[in-house]
């Protein structure tokens, strides 16, 4: 029998050693990733983070060594998207197996680690959250379970570099093979289930040894966290708080710091060394530093106007991600969200979400059904605002009033709902019930968050510049050439008339393409009425989400159905947008 | 009885469950013992504590799954 039959994903040189990372899902896979090989990769304390694989070179090892890690799965059946590919994995072959196992839940981890050893692949073992398991009063003998599992076990505490070292020195032991695995180990791993957990009985008995612990104040909040009471109110007061720190503090920041640097120093010096060389007025001149000058929005909007709101976000976010609180916010909701073809689980893309769509649109691949990723990256496409976009609503809509913010995000969700509820009815396929591990509540470790942040907002600074330069550029030149007038006659039957905004609002539309904050920011200096403000947000929310976003919807659903997804988007902002200037008008004319 | 008929703070050992892999690999299996942590509003799922971890278990396949009440 031929199990070779398909070509390795990861192609290594003759000398390179192949490594191959595995585990349950959330037991730290990505954190040990990440400090052996210095990629970046995003971890959290929940199950799926990795959906894909990501590799690397290994650093400080005495040979040439990658290191793949491998999406964390409970077991080799190859039931979900992630199973097969830890499977087909495995089955290519490996000169070792670096398996991670979570100290806090023995069992179930060696019920992988055993199915595992089935393939003739030299085993490490990482006994990874010793430090958590302490606390629980959960004392693991790593010698006895070395001679066990007749592999080295390294204990570590992967958030804190412990253990790395040892990890290190023993992947340097490793040698290269020649030898081919060939194993279709299914059928047997099935058979051999009772056998194995007695085994896992044996094992555990034997190494383990637990101490009767008082629960610590984590626990008691982990506990207290999934109840309906108070579990319900406490996810209501946990994101109010995140809500008012976001708010408030990027308003304070923008305010007291980065608007007074824009329009005291920057602007003026910017316009006087402008100024120096070419002559005021001229389009030029103009389109450099005029009333949509390119060099002062560069950095009028996405550093000063965004980029609190950004950082402040990815500060709560992380925090919360790394908690392992947010799975629980979930269990709370799936009752309701399975209304709208989503279960609870599926939050996290939807959190993520209000971040940005990619990693949630990624994320969705987590959820085990079609039907419900569907679901999932269109509701986020529709009507989940990102942060950079929210940024800019706080600008717009807070300034002017706190209640059409409060109306914005209530239309949202109402759209969410809706649009689920439809979704959920027209869509082929089901949505699985919930089936979910609820992490420990852990206290995030701070060194690990702040590297989190870094890489979010320095994703930010990095791959949005750009786009947003290009949009920023675009806009000037239409604005200062007077090339808007022409534009604004094309599109005033919609703008104007069914939108109720000014002719010049249809830059904003054009650039919303681009990013979802230009179809906010743009509305800033015009001078708009309330309902012009508040019609104009309700366009901007509904509307296409940014071209980086549809590139991966097309990416990940295919040609139609992410056209599907982006037409939906268009009509329905036009929709709703329209239908809310029109009410208003209606109303407010027979008053 | 079902799963998700055995009250909060009881205990069960699980004498039945239907064939879904992750069950099991959840440390979900027969002759195993559990407590009921929680249960949500709305049809929600029930929360399980299995060994030294918590899994939330959705309303159909709880009631799928036959257990024996101990306490």
């Amino acid at each position: 029998m031929d199990c070779h039959n398909k070509s390795p994903e990861v192609e290594v040189g003759k000398d390179t050693l192949k490594f191959l990372l595995m585990g349950n899902p959330n037991v730290g896979k990505s954190v040990v990733f990440s400090k052996l090989t210095g990629v970046e990769v995003l971890a959290a304390n929940y199950t799926g983070t990795t959906v894909g694989y990501t590799k690397g070179k290994v650093r400080d090892l005495k040979q040439d060594g990658i290191l793949i890690d491998v999406p964390g799965t409970y077991g080799l059946e190859a039931t979900s998207e992630a199973e097969e590919v830890a499977v087909n994995f495995v089955k290519e072959g490996a000169d070792a197996i670096i398996c991670v196992l979570d100290a806090t839940n023995l069992e179930r981890n060696l019920n992988f680690a055993l199915q595992l050893k089935k393939f003739d692949i030299p085993m490490i073992f990482v006994l990874n959250l010793v430090d958590v398991a302490e606390q629980q009063g959960v004392i693991i003998d790593a010698q006895a379970l070395e001679e066990e599992l007749e592999a080295p076990v390294i204990p570590t505490i992967a958030v804190r570099n412990v253990g790395l070292r040892d990890l290190l020195s023993a992947m340097g032991n490793v040698e290269k093979r020649q030898k081919e695995v060939c194993y279709t180990a299914e059928k047997e791993l099935v058979e051999e289930e009772e056998t194995r957990w007695k085994e896992i009985g044996r094992i555990v008995e034997k190494v383990q040894t637990l101490e009767e612990r008082e629960p610590s104040l984590t626990e008691k909040l982990g506990y207290a966290s999934m109840q309906p009471w108070p579990g319900i109110p406490l996810a209501i007061l946990v994101l109010a708080l995140v809500l008012g720190f976001v708010v408030g503090g990027g308003k304070a920041i923008r305010g007291a710091l980065l608007l007074p640097f824009v329009y005291n120093i920057y602007e003026p010096a910017m316009t006087a060394f402008i100024g120096g060389f070419i002559t005021e007025g001229t389009v030029v001149y103009n389109v450099l530093v005029g009333d949509y000058g390119v060099l002062i929005k560069i950095i009028e909007w996405p550093f000063a106007l965004v980029l609190p709101y950004i950082t402040l976000f990815y500060i709560a976010l992380s925090t919360l991600e790394d908690s392992g609180y947010l799975p629980r916010i979930g269990v709370l909701m799936d009752g309701a969200l399975r209304k709208i073809g989503v279960q609870g689980g599926s939050i996290v893309p939807f959190i993520m979400g209000y971040g940005c769509a990619i990693p949630a649109i990624l994320g969705s691949k987590a959820a085990t059904t079609h039907k419900e990723r569907v679901i999932v990256a269109s509701l986020v496409s529709l009507a989940v605002p990102c942060t950079a976009q929210t940024a800019a609503f706080f600008v717009l809509l807070g300034d002017e009033s706190p209640w059409m913010l409060v109306g914005v995000y209530g239309l949202s969700i109402l759209a969410m709902i809706l649009g689920g509820a439809v979704l959920n009815r027209m869509l082929p396929g089901k949505v699985d019930p919930m089936l979910l591990e609820i992490p420990n509540l852990l206290k995030p470790d701070v060194k690990t968050v702040l590297q989190k942040i870094k890489i979010r907002v320095k994703h930010y600074l990095v791959e949005a510049q750009i786009p947003m330069a290009l949009g920023i550029l675009f806009a000037a030149i239409i604005a200062e050439t007077g090339l808007i007038h022409g534009i604004s006659d094309f599109l005033s039957p919609v703008v104007t008339g069914w939108l109720g905004l000014p002719g010049e609002a249809g830059l904003a539309l054009m650039l919303g393409i681009v990013r979802r904050e230009l179809a906010v920011l743009p509305l800033l200096d015009m001078n708009l009425s309330s309902l012009q403000i508040f019609t104009g947000a309700t366009v901007a929310l509904f509307y296409l989400p940014c071209l980086s976003v549809l590139a991966i919807l097309i990416k990940e659903f295919k040609l139609k159905t992410g056209l599907a997804i982006a037409a939906t988007t268009l009509i329905g902002a036009f929709l709703i947008g329209g239908v809310i200037n029109q009410t208003v008008r209606f109303i407010s004319g027979i008053l | 009885m079902s799963l998700y008929a055995i009250e909060k703070e009881h205990r069960c050992i699980i004498e039945n469950l239907p064939q879904l892999g992750l069950l099991k690999s959840l440390g979900l299996r027969e002759g195993i013992n559990v407590a009921i942590k929680s249960k949500q509003p709305m049809g929600g799922p029930v929360i399980v504590q299995v060994g030294r971890r918590c899994v939330a278990i959705a309303r159909d396949i709880a009631q799928e799954i036959q257990v024996r009440e101990v306490n």
